[in-house]
This record gives structure tokens, C-alpha cells and sequence, in this order.
């Protein structure tokens, strides 16, 4: 009896020594990790990292258009789901931007991200053995773009109160810089980004967004269309200037020649989330009614405001068009287009004083958009407003209405719906970065 | 390696054969009868200390042989168990007497070890088969279990046909780990995974994110069958659970299904017909004329909208769509047959059942089909192999409701439809759009499918052999282990025609997922006598348990006309997740039983996992308690306590880091048929550690009145370590959320259960049971900023982790009471207590009454679904003037929300409810030898509700299972059941 209780003892414990030596390890089954592709990327990973930054650029992309052309009074978003497009974006008596907020925090991270995935994009060419120098400054170059660029989106939400620049390492991320300080850095970074470009290598592949901008000298007209607009928004006439001239302005070129950001059906990919069909209701997107009151006769831009069935309201608020900008569901979304550069040619030509020059700009647009020739009075703060006008018209559901009309005070001159709505001149910062 | 090992196992179970004893032996007879004088049969009669049993036979007499100086121990479930000397002559004749208290009842301390509850240390609740589902059925087996519970928050996610319930015990075990409890059904881990059917493609509920927690999935606990359940014991923390390791962490409910009873085969019969309806309808505005036109403020449009009223209202074509929509009352049967028997070797039972039921919403509905087969066989007189298999089909069809962003689903689509507004089908059944919303409830429901179907088989193994005998010692090996696999597959259609298709042209997202869970348990049991008086049993083994789990997500737009098939689609989207784990523990436990009325237990398990940091690192997980009955010991003789019980009982356990919490990943970011990767929105943490757990249990026992009353009162204190946050970390970091080890919490709590026979007389019983329970919850520690999480914002109130305070919380915006953007305490979503009560009352053995009452008392809910029909303008109370200030109540609420206020949507969502209630007539002499008995019943379930809840119900939870239950979006509303039940035993 001992003998067969000391075998059972005896086998349990080779048992247990079996058991215990007999080790697992499971990575992650469901994706790459950053850990690994910091260690030395390889130029497929590299590419993945490009690819991932545009396709990236365009999460919330519709919800910073609507935030922005909301609180700008070009439309009115009306949600079954969310009263909070009517109320706090408007001002709706007592109510006021929330620093939680969805279209603050979701347009705002999702920038950020694209901005992360970038860092992570230039540390992994740095460290990578796999690629050249020159293929290193290629990816340098892009990565740099298009952070400033999304930098400069973020900045157009918060403006007075700033944006975080240095953001590389996550545990030890820089200060909120003020406005001035903000949109230099990003003037700063688009310039970095231009050296490094020049006498790059591009090896990774761009989307049909990017058509004739996809190698180096392309991709640098980008960059200075970016730099130009970052100019005007500084004040800086000359420069902008000296950017558009590096760009792929044009003032007798397409309107739309540019880069945009593309939608499509396939695997993974987005539809454009800033189209509606006409005449939906719940979730609706309306011009606001002064769109067409405003509008010029003739204007070939109604277009964009197109006529409802029947009419939409929501907590007093009522439109009788959809916004008609992206018209299907793979519509591009444009990220700068030879149409603003011209009207960023004549914004600075006004400042500059060169009035004949600018006036050419706007006639360009007012002939190409069925109207006749500026007519009106030969000064500064008349052009201004011409200049005003046409980029409303010209750019509307594009995200510059608001952003145009603070930058020459006249939030003011929005109009107000309802008794006790506010036109906001900025987003605060949200909770979290606090 | 697994199955290497099982075979090693099987091997050293056949090669021990067990030594024949020798004794001086006679044979005995006797007869065991009731307090009533009864013959008792199926009656378990053991010769002490030895594996000599047999059963009484229908008279209630048996034969065995025994040493001439033994002792017989008779024991049955439901009475005390009697000791008897073998007299020198004649027979015997035992009366045995109920087991009121339980006393006797065996619950299991270990992974291969039970005590009875006399000497246990734990609060260990048991639910019996007739608890569970022999009073008023339930629909799916996680529903069967509300209210029945002490200890327990059990919350109804909503009312979709195919459950879904979140089981949470002693408040909260995490945040955002595990907190639900592991299942284990016959030695076998149960999966009990919630997956989602990627509804989120089409209701944009999480806007933006691709995994959402909106779409109200099932939990697959919810396939199993009540009706099979023999008992539940539920061990609540980790003092108990510990020795289970870290799936543990949340608790265990351990499963045991029927066993083959020797003696005749006995085989029943039952059917149930019953009918589901709504159980509370909110109702809807009453528009006129005035308010019609009040919907725009546009002058055309108000022009049109009355006009439209009045047509409406001339042809009488004003409709409750709220009552079409959720009115339906749906069919339920349900029909179980089942095979009980065996000889004194063998045992089997068997059952088949199919139950089939409608919804309270059209084309919504429940499906389950099931069998199952448990054999038990001695191959020799020391070694036993017991198996049981379970087959399961469900199919669940649950509608479209709840939360979304898009406006389609049934819920709040409703919202905005006004009563004039035409949605029914025309004469060529084209159904209109609906021009009040983005979607037409009724074509909806007319067109699409959400169904979920699961093919799930659990088989089970349990092996036992006595390796070793002495006089003093018994050896045995235990190998116990078996595998749960299933694969769901969710079907998502929706068709071109609806009218919120309009751009995606038909959308099809089908999901396949593949659950396999196994795990094994090999343990050595060894039980030294040392003398009457002492007792040790000693159990050692090593435990494995792995999963792995692969779901397939497609969703297809651009659908051919007609079809369903992802290739018939213009773009298709896959994703893909998969998780998989292994476990392994090594466990030993001693227990000491000193005069059989002091009772100490220790135990330790070491361990690891590929879930954790370290995948090499073993974690230990100590348990210990202790339990002094005075009343055995001698020290209580007053008479007029039965039984007196002092125990304590102190165990750890841990719960693993979510999976993947270790890296930074990058995920699929696609544009232009390109690939891209872009990082996670969710930070890696390379040092993540576990939630470590320990909870301290002290609690009394004690019955009186010749135990027709019993009581049963614990205290607990349970810490948890460490827990999880998904922090939100700066956005501008890139990431928006991080794992971190962000605190500790503590839930302490009270249970008391009291267990009564106020009425007993020959021909009127009455059982009772009274529990009472809370818990309290508090962080203790936190080192990040207070987090809100778990609702939509603090505008709308929401959950807020923060030190000092209970970790349920419910806070948000007070204005104008408050500063505009200043944060107060509105509510707590943990109830002030819970009490339960089950009562049978049983007239001349014949006519049986039988009621469960449960109360919530307070405890609050975030509820956002007056808001939502506010806003759509349809809110039954909309023009209502409850107040008396001029302003009809819908403006007022908006106003109120407009105005920064919060405190609206936190409302009290206490209840008292008739839980089940189930009338029974049993007919036992009936002339024809075939049928043994006939038993009809008429029961209801859930029918009857008194709360001030405004919402459905105030059992909701828009997020499923997780942390934050109790927040109300316009969910799928809840139903009461009635059934008419016959059973008949051949």
C-alpha cells in the first residue's frame, strides 16, 4: 500500500514539474505595434505610416465642418440624436461651448492622433537602417507638412487659447502656447518641413488627392500653399506672397486644382461623412437662410444651397435648403485649392496696397462664378469685404467663414437667429488636457 | 500537452486497483420513513468510513452488509442526516427529519473538495432548481437568476428577446476588467462573452470608433437551461473564489446540471404556452392642431404641418406608434422532455428541449433547442467517470433599439414621429418616407434582420479514483476538466428599400466568431482521521484553462437588390479580433475539522498567465477561514439555539490587465485601396500590473425554533488594489485613453438571510426566505485626476471615479443651483439595499403557491430617453403643466437642459417587484398505471412593478454589461410573461 501511494506522490510531482515548464507566450493577434516598428522599420512599414496620417486626416473631418460652419452661421446641423448642434454651438440662451464637447474632443484628438502618427513616422525613419538619408528626408519632409497642417486646424478651433506643439513624448508633453507663439511654430515647422524636402527622396505613395503633387517639387507646392495661408493668417502680406509664388497658384488655373482629402468603398476606407442626399430629414445639414438672401444675383454658387421639398426646422431655427458642397458619398473634401489662393493673392495684394492686382483676383472669381466685374468702392475696407464675400461664397462648407471673420473682427456682423444665441470666437481647451 | 497529460492521468487511475478489505460482516436490513411516517425512497445508506452504500427501494427499505460493531449514516438532500449503530439484531427503522436550516447540505470549499454548511466559513449562496426556474419561468437562464441572489446587483441590459444581463457581486470588483463572475457548469469554465453584431456600421452610436459597447448583445451565459440546473452555489469573493484564480476575481457560480438517481427510469414531460407583452408603455403626445403647426418655425411649413394634422385627424388616421410598435404580444411555448435512472453502477439523465417565443415587437424573438446527456459509471468500486454534453441552438432576433446617431433605430425613430405622421405601407406596399425623421419605424421593423445564432457544445469529464485506503486515510485523484466551444454567427441586414439606406444602399454586416475555452483540473485528495475528533483533508493538483476566441466582422454597403451575401456588396469592410489565453494555477488547500465543530481551512494557488505583464511569473493567491460552531462544541446548551456558528474568512485574488494593455498598437487606416497604419487611440503600458484583490468575510450563523428559523448574517470587506483606468490622457498626447494602475477601491458590505417555517402542520406548509443585503463602495485612493466615464458627458450626467467618493457615482451640471460649469454629486447608481423574498406555500400536499418578491431600494439611473422624445417633441407629457407654472413640461425639461442642468436624467430607479409568482396543482393519484403524476401551474414572471421610474424600465443599460449599467437610452422595452405550465412524470 505505501509503495503505491509513494507512485502516485511520484507522478504528481512530475506532473506538476511538466506542467511548469511548459510556457506560453501569445503576442498581440490583432496588430503591429509601435514598440516594434520603432525598432527598425523597414520602407513597407515607413509607407504604412504615410498612408495611415492621410487616411487619419479625415476622421472627424465632417465634424470639424460642422463645428466651425455652425458657430460661422453658413449652416445649420440638425441631429435627432444630438440637440447639442442647435444649442451649445449656437448659444442657445444660457448655454456655452462645453470643454467636453464632442465637436471640440473628437475633431481635436482625432488631429492629434494624425500628429502622433507623424512623430512616430519621423522616429521610425530616423532610427530605421533600411532607408536612405534622402529617403529619410523625404519622410521627414511629408511627416512635418502635414502635422503643421493639422496643427494649424486645431488652432483654428481654440485661436486665443493656443494649441500644445511639442507633443512627441507622451509622458512629458510641451505647454499650451498662445495664439502667436502657436501659429508661428506651425510657420516654423512647414519651413522645416521645406528643407528637409529639398534634396529628398519620396518613396512612398500618395493618394489621387495629391495628383500632380506626389513627388518632391509637387509636394513642395503643397507645403508653400499650406505656408501661404499660414502667412495671411499671420498678417504676414509679403511672405504669403512669396509662398504663393512657390505654390501651385495659378490666378487663370482650375478652381479646384489642389489636394484633397479622397473617399472611397474599399476595404477600410471612409465615405465621405460630410454628405447628405437632399432632402433627408433627422440628420440634416441646411445652409443658413442668409445664404441665399445674401447671395448676388446671377451667383452661380447657389448651387451649394439647393432647394428642399420642404422646409426643415429645429428650436426655432428654419432653412428651406441642404448644403449641396460634397454631392456624393466619394466626394473629396479639399485641403487647399488654387480657388483660396487666388482670393489669399488678393487679400494680400489689398494689404499691400496693390488694389489693381487684387481687383484682378476678384473678377477672376466673380466672371467664373457669373457675376459682373467689382464695381464698387476702390479702398481698403471695401475690398476687404469683397474679398470677404467671395471667399464665403467660394469656400463655403470648406471651414473658413468663421475663421475669416475673426481674423478681421467682424464676428459681430454673423447673424443672430434667436433672442439670447452667441457667436463664439473660440473653443477653450478641452478638460482633458488640463 | 493537454491531452498528454489527461492520458497520463487516465493511466495511473486504471493501474491503482484498489485492495480488497476483510471484516467480520452481517447483513442488515431496514426502513427509512418521514416525520409523517412516509417511506422515503432513493435514500443514500453508507456504511461509515468505507465506500459500502446502497438506497432504500420505493418502500423506503434496504439491505446491506455490515461489520458487526458499524455505523450507519443515512442521508438524503432536504434532511438531516442520522447516524445509526448496527444494532446486534433485527431491523432498522429510521425516521428522518427535513432538513429546515440546510445544515447538512454539502457546498463546495476547493476545487475538489465540499464541507457541509454547517462548518463552512463562507456565506455560500445556493439557488435550487425549483428557485431558479420552478416558480415562474424565465426566458433565458441569466434572467432566471434576478433577484435571487443576496449579495448580488443583477441589472437587465433592456428587454431584447435573448437576454443579456449583467450579474455584478459585492459591488464593484473594477472599473474596466472583468466584473462579471466565471460560470462553471459541471467542472467546466463557461465563456460568457458578449459580442457585438457591428450594428455600430449603421446606428453611428459611437461615432467616429468601429467597436462599440452600444449594441446591445446578449451574453452567451444566457444558452444554457434552467431546467437542467440541479443547484447553483455562488461564491461571492475572493475569500471563497480565491483557490479558482484570477477568473475568479469577480466571483463564482458554480453549476451543477442533474445526475442519473438509481432506481426506476422516470421520465416527465412538460410544456409551457404562454404570452409575452410590454410591460409599460411611456405613451405619446397628443398632438392638436396648434401644437402640429408648433413643430416649425417656418411659416409655410407650420401651414403645411397643421394641415396635415387636420387631414389626418378627419380620416382618423391619428396612430400610437408607440403601442404598434412594442404592442405585440408574442407567443411563447416551451417543451422539455426528460430521462432520469440508473442502477447502483450506472446513472444517466437525459432531456431534450426546444423552447420557442415571440416578442413584444414584430419579427423579434427568442429560439433555444437544447440536449443534453450526463452519464455516471462506476468501472470499478474506487474508480468513477462521470460525463456530461450539452448541445445548444439559439437564435435570437432583437431588433434594432437603443442608442444611435443616425436616427434609425426603433426607439428614436420614435422620438421624433409625431401621431399625424403616415408611415404605414401603401396599397402596393411601398412604405412612405417618414418625413419627421430619418427613418420609418414600421418599414424598419417590416425589412431588417439583427439576429444572433449560436451552435454551442460543453462536454465535461470528471474522473475519481481512490488510490489509497487505510483505516485512517483515504486517497483519491480527481481529474475533472472539460471544453465549451461555440460559434455565434450575427446577421445584420439592412435592405436598400429603407429609407435611412439612402446613401449606403443596403447595408449587410455579418459576424462569425469561434469561442473554444478547455481547462483541466488534476487534484489529490487525501482524508486522515486521526480520530473521531480530527480530521485532515489535504488536496493538492495543478489547473489549467485556455481560450481562444477568433470574430469575423464584414459589413457590406452597396448591396445588390435583394441580397444579403458581403460579396453581392459594392465595399466591404472586415475587421477582426481575436484573444487568446492560458492559465495555469497550482493549488494546495489543507482543511481541519476538529470534534466536527471547528473547522480550518488554508489554501494557496500560484498563477500565471499570457494575459499578464510577466507571462512567467507566478502570482500567489492565499485563502484561509475559519468556522467555530458553538453549539457542537458544547459550549451553548441553553436549548434554545439548534445551531450557532461563528466564521471568518480572508482569501486574495487578482484580476488580469485587459488584453493587449501592454502595447501601443497600430490599427488598419486605409484610404484609396492603400494600407496604412495609424497608432491606437489607447496608450501601452509595458509595466502594467493586475487589480490584486482581498476580501475579508466575518460573519454568524444561527437557527432556533428546532430549526424552523434560521439566520445567516455576513460582513464583508473587500479591497481591490491597483485597479485599472482607461485614464484619458491629454488628447494632444495622440492617445486619448491609457491603461494605468490608478487606485485602490473597497466595497463593504452586509448580507443577512433569514430561512423560516412559519407554518407547519399536516396539511399546510409554508417555506419562507427573507434576504437583505448592501454594499458600499469607495476609492480609497486615487493617483490621477477624477475620471468621468461611462455615460455621455457630465451635460447629460454622468459616472465620475474620484477619491473619497463611491465609486458609482453619478455627477454632472447643476446650473443654475450650481456655478455653470461646476460638477455635483447628483446620484449613485448603487442601491441603498436589496431585499428578496421567495415563499411556497403548499396546501395538502397538493396545491403549491409559490412568490419571489424583490425590492431596489433607490439606487439611481442616468436617464437620457425623455430627453430624446422631448426633443422629438413627442413626449406623452409634453404639453402637460405637472407644476403649474405656465410652462408645459417638455419646454421646461429642454429649458432645464439648456440651462446647464444635469439633474433631470438622474432619477431614482428603485422597484419592487412580484419577480415570479407561480400557482401549482400536482394530481399524484391518478387511476392508470402509465402516468405517475400530473402537475399544471399557471405562473408570471416579472408582471407586476411599483417604482416611480419614469424610463421603460428601471432595469436598463445602454452599455451592456460593463462598469457604467443603469443609463437609459431609449432602450428595447421590457416584457412580463404569463405561462400555463403542464408536467407530466410517466
Amino acid at each position: 500500500m505505501k509503495r503505491i501511494k509513494n507512485h502516485g506522490a511520484l507522478i504528481l510531482v512530475m506532473l506538476t514539474i511538466s506542467f511548469v515548464s511548459c510556457k506560453k507566450e501569445y503576442a498581440n493577434l490583432n496588430s503591429p505595434t509601435v514598440e516594434d516598428y520603432l525598432k527598425d522599420a523597414s520602407k513597407d512599414q515607413l509607407n504604412g505610416l504615410v498612408t495611415g496620417a492621410l487616411s487619419g486626416m479625415r476622421n472627424n473631418e465632417a465634424a470639424y465642418l460642422d463645428a466651425v460652419s455652425v458657430i460661422g452661421r453658413e449652416i445649420y446641423r440638425f441631429s435627432s440624436a444630438d440637440p447639442r448642434f442647435v444649442t451649445e454651438l449656437l448659444g442657445s440662451e444660457s448655454t456655452t461651448l462645453n470643454n467636453t464637447g464632442f465637436y471640440l474632443t473628437n475633431p481635436w484628438a482625432s488631429r492629434y492622433r494624425v500628429i502622433k502618427n507623424t512623430n512616430v513616422l519621423i522616429e521610425a525613419a530616423t532610427n530605421s537602417t533600411q532607408v536612405s538619408e534622402a529617403e529619410k528626408k523625404g519622410y521627414t519632409g511629408f511627416a512635418k507638412t502635414i502635422k503643421a497642417y493639422e496643427l494649424l486646424l486645431n488652432l483654428n478651433l481654440t485661436y486665443n487659447n493656443g494649441v500644445r506643439v511639442e507633443v512627441s513624448d507622451p509622458n512629458n508633453l510641451g505647454p499650451i502656447l498662445d495664439y502667436d507663439q502657436s501659429i508661428l511654430a506651425i510657420a516654423t515647422l512647414l519651413d522645416e518641413a521645406k528643407a528637409d524636402l529639398t534634396g529628398s527622396s519620396v518613396v512612398f505613395t500618395l493618394t489621387p488627392g495629391f495628383t500632380g503633387f506626389s513627388d518632391v517639387a509637387g509636394f513642395v507646392k503643397f507645403n508653400r500653399a499650406l505656408a501661404a495661408r499660414v502667412a495671411v493668417y499671420r498678417k504676414e502680406w509679403a511672405a504669403a506672397l512669396v509662398a504663393l509664388n512657390e505654390s501651385f497658384f495659378a490666378i487663370n488655373g482650375d478652381f479646384n486644382l489642389g489636394v484633397s482629402h479622397q473617399f472611397s468603398t474599399g476595404s477600410g476606407d471612409q465615405l465621405n461623412p460630410a454628405f447628405f442626399p437632399q432632402d433627408q430629414n433627422g440628420e440634416i445639414r441646411l445652409a443658413h437662410p442668409n445664404y441665399a438672401t445674401d447671395i448676388l444675383p446671377g451667383d452661380d454658387r447657389i448651387s451649394k444651397a439647393t432647394l428642399r421639398t420642404a422646409a426643415a426646422s429645429n428650436t426655432g431655427l428654419s432653412s428651406n435648403r441642404d448644403v449641396w458642397v460634397y454631392t456624393s458619398s466619394t466626394s473629396p473634401i479639399p485641403i487647399i485649392r488654387n480657388e483660396e489662393l487666388i482670393l489669399i493673392y488678393a487679400e494680400a495684394k489689398i494689404k499691400l496696397g496693390a488694389f489693381p492686382d487684387a481687383i484682378i483676383a476678384l473678377n477672376r472669381i466673380r466672371t467664373a462664378h457669373n457675376i459682373a466685374v467689382y464695381a464698387g468702392a476702390v479702398n481698403e475696407a471695401a475690398l476687404i469685404n469683397e474679398m470677404l464675400y467671395q471667399r464665403r461664397y467660394s469656400l463655403f462648407f470648406e471651414g473658413h467663414r468663421w475663421i475669416d471673420m475673426r481674423r478681421y473682427n467682424k464676428l459681430n456682423e454673423l447673424p443672430i437667429d434667436r433672442p439670447g444665441d452667441d457667436v463664439w470666437s473660440a473653443m477653450p481647451i478641452p478638460s482633458t488636457e488640463n | 500537452m493537454r491531452k498528454t497529460m489527461l492520458w497520463i492521468a487516465s493511466l495511473i487511475f486504471l493501474a491503482l486497483l484498489p485492495a480488497s478489505l476483510l471484516a467480520q460482516e452481517k447483513m442488515i436490513s431496514g426502513k427509512v420513513t418521514d416525520s409523517k411516517g412516509l417511506p422515503l425512497p432513493a435514500i443514500s445508506v453508507v456504511v461509515k468510513q468505507t465506500k459500502k452504500a446502497t438506497t432504500t427501494d420505493t418502500d423506503g427499505k434496504f439491505e446491506i452488509s455490515v461489520p458487526s460493531n458499524g455505523t450507519l449514516v443515512i442521508t438524503s438532500t432536504g434532511f438531516a442526516t442520522q447516524n445509526i449503530q448496527v444494532p446486534a439484531s433485527g431491523e432498522i427503522s429510521v425516521t428522518l427529519q427535513e432538513d429546515f436550516a440546510r445544515l447538512d447540505e454539502v457546498v463546495v470549499t476547493g476545487l475538489a473538495t465540499s464541507v457541509k454548511r454547517r462548518n463552512l466559513a463562507n456565506s455560500v449562496a445556493t439557488i435550487s432548481n425549483k428557485q431558479l426556474q420552478g416558480t415562474a419561468p424565465a426566458q433565458t437562464f441569466d434572467a432566471a437568476l434576478n433577484g435571487k441572489i443576496p449579495g448580488a446587483y443583477i441589472n437587465a441590459n433592456s428587454g431584447a428577446p435573448g437576454g443579456g444581463l449583467s450579474v455584478k457581486l459585492r459591488g464593484v470588483t473594477s472599473v474596466f476588467g472583468n466584473t462579471q463572475p466565471l460560470y462553471v457548469v459541471d467542472g467546466v469554465f463557461m465563456d460568457n462573452s458578449a459580442t457585438s453584431a457591428g450594428l455600430n456600421a449603421v446606428t453611428g452610436a459611437a461615432a467616429g470608433g468601429n467597436i462599440s459597447t452600444q449594441d446591445n448583445p446578449s451574453s452567451r451565459i444566457a444558452d444554457l437551461r434552467a431546467e437542467d440546473i440541479e443547484n447553483i452555489e455562488i461564491l461571492k469573493g475572493a475569500s471563497a473564489a480565491a483557490i479558482y484564480g484570477s477568473r475568479a476575481a469577480a466571483g463564482v457560480i458554480i453549476i451543477s446540471t442533474k445526475r442519473g438517481k438509481q432506481g426506476q427510469t422516470k421520465v416527465s414531460f412538460s410544456q409551457d404556452l404562454g404570452f409575452v407583452k410590454v410591460r409599460k408603455l411611456l405613451g405619446v403626445r397628443q398632438f392638436t392642431e396648434e401644437t402640429a403647426g408648433s413643430l416649425s418655425g417656418d411659416p409655410a411649413r407650420i401651414a403645411q404641418l397643421k394641415q396635415q394634422f387636420v387631414q389626418a385627424q378627419s380620416a382618423g388616421k391619428l396612430y400610437d406608434y408607440e403601442k404598434e410598435v412594442y404592442g405585440n404580444t408574442g407567443f411563447t411555448r416551451n417543451s422539455v422532455l426528460s430521462m432520469n435512472g440508473g442502477n447502483d453502477r450506472t446513472g444517466f439523465y437525459f432531456s431534450a428541449a426546444q423552447k420557442d417565443e415571440e416578442g413584444i415587437v414584430k419579427k423579434t424573438g427568442y429560439r433555444n433547442t437544447s440536449l443534453r446527456l450526463n452519464l455516471d459509471h462506476k468501472l470499478t468500486d474506487n474508480i468513477k467517470i462521470g460525463i456530461s454534453t450539452n448541445y445548444v441552438n439559439s437564435s435570437a432576433d432583437r431588433g434594432l433599439t437603443g442608442n444611435d446617431n443616425n436616427g434609425v433605430t426603433y426607439s428614436i425613430s420614435l422620438s421624433s414621429t409625431p401621431n399625424f405622421a403616415e408611415l404605414h405601407p401603401n396599397e402596393f406596399g411601398v412604405y412612405p418616407n417618414n418625413p419627421f425623421g430619418a427613418s420609418n419605424v414600421l418599414q424598419t421593423i417590416a425589412l431588417m434582420t439583427n439576429n444572433e445564432s449560436v451552435n454551442r457544445f460543453t462536454t465535461g469529464l470528471n474522473l475519481e479514483a481512490q488510490v489509497q485506503k487505510s483505516a485512517r486515510s483515504t486517497t483519491r485523484l480527481i481529474g475533472r476538466g472539460g471544453i465549451d466551444f461555440y460559434n455565434l454567427v450575427t446577421t445584420a441586414n439592412f435592405p436598400r428599400e429603407l429609407q435611412f439606406q439612402t446613401v449606403n444602399k443596403g447595408t449587410s454586416i455579418q459576424g462569425l466568431t469561434k469561442s473554444l475555452n478547455t481547462n483541466y483540473i488534476l487534484s489529490a485528495v487525501n482524508q486522515f482521521i486521526v480520530s473521531d475528533n480530527l480530521e485532515f483533508t489535504t488536496s493538492a493538483g495543478v489547473t489549467q484553462e485556455t481560450g481562444d476566441f477568433n470574430n469575423l466582422l464584414a459589413v457590406a454597403t452597396q448591396m445588390a437588390p435583394g441580397q444579403t451575401n458581403i460579396d453581392q456588396g459594392g465595399a466591404l469592410t472586415a475587421q477582426q479580433f481575436r484573444n487568446k489565453f492560458q492559465n495555469q494555477g497550482i493549488f494546495i488547500q489543507e482543511e481541519v475539522s476538529i470534534n466536527d465543530a471547528i473547522n480550518l481551512t488554508g489554501g494557496v494557488r500560484f498563477d500565471r498567465s499570457t494575459n499578464n505583464g510577466d507571462v512567467e511569473k507566478f502570482n500567489a493567491y492565499p485563502k484561509a477561514g475559519v468556522s467555530v460552531n458553538l453549539t457542537r462544541m458544547g459550549l451553548l446548551d441553553n436549548g434554545f439555539f439548534n445551531n450557532l456558528k461563528l466564521r471568518a474568512a480572508y482569501g486574495q485574488s487578482a484580476n488580469f490587465p485587459a488584453f493587449g494593455s501592454k502595447f501601443t498598437t497600430l490599427v488598419a487606416s486605409n484610404i484609396t485601396g492603400v494600407q496604412g497604419s495609424i497608432v491606437n487611440i489607447q496608450g501601452g503600458d509595458p509595466n502594467i500590473d493586475p487589480e490584486r484583490q482581498s476580501e475579508l468575510e466575518a460573519g454568524v450563523d444561527f437557527s432556533v425554533l428546532d430549526g424552523k428559523l434560521n439566520f445567516e448574517i455576513s460582513f464583508y470587506n473587500k479591497k481591490i488594489y491597483d485597479f485599472l483606468l482607461l485614464a484619458t490622457v491629454p488628447p494632444s498626447s495622440g492617445f486619448s485613453t491609457k491603461f494605468v494602475n490608478a487606485g485602490d477601491l473597497r466595497n463593504q458590505g452586509l448580507e443577512v438571510g433569514i430561512n423560516a417555517i412559519p407554518v407547519l402542520t399536516d396539511n399546510v406548509k409554508w417555506t419562507s426566505s427573507v434576504n437583505f443585503w448592501f454594499n458600499r463602495s469607495k476609492v480609497t485612493r486615487l493617483t490621477i485626476p477624477p475620471v468621468i466615464l461611462g455615460s455621455f458627458g457630465t451635460s447629460l450626467g454622468s459616472f465620475q471615479i474620484e477619491e473619497g467618493k463611491s465609486a458609482t457615482q453619478i455627477v454632472g451640471l447643476n446650473a443654475p443651483i450650481s456655478a455653470k460649469d461646476e460638477l455635483v454629486a447628483l446620484g449613485n447608481q448603487e442601491p441603498k439595499f436589496q431585499m428578496n423574498t421567495f415563499n411556497e406555500v403548499t396546501l395538502f400536499n397538493k396545491l403549491s403557491l409559490r412568490f419571489l418578491i424583490h425590492w431596489k431600494y433607490k439606487g439611481d439611473n442616468v436617464n437620457l430617453t425623455t430627453l430624446l422624445n422631448d426633443f422629438g417633441s413627442t413626449s406623452a407629457d409634453f404639453d402637460a403643466d405637472a407644476d403649474g407654472n405656465n410652462v408645459p413640461d417638455g419646454p421646461q425639461r429642454i429649458g432645464s437642459f439648456l440651462g446647464g442642468s444635469a439633474r433631470g436624467f438622474v432619477e431614482n430607479s428603485g422597484y419592487v417587484r412580484v419577480r415570479e409568482i407561480g400557482l401549482y396543482y400536482t394530481i399524484n393519484k391518478i387511476p392508470r398505471n402509465i402516468v405517475r403524476g400530473v402537475r399544471v401551474g399557471v405562473s408570471l414572471n416579472n408582471f407586476f412593478t411599483w417604482t416611480k421610474y419614469s424610463g421603460y424600465d428601471p432595469e436598463v443599460s445602454n452599455f451592456g454589461t460593463g462598469f457604467s449599467t443603469g443609463v437609459d437610452v431609449d432602450p428595447f422595452p421590457a416584457s412580463k410573461r404569463a405561462s400555463f405550465n403542464v408536467t407530466i412524470d410517466f
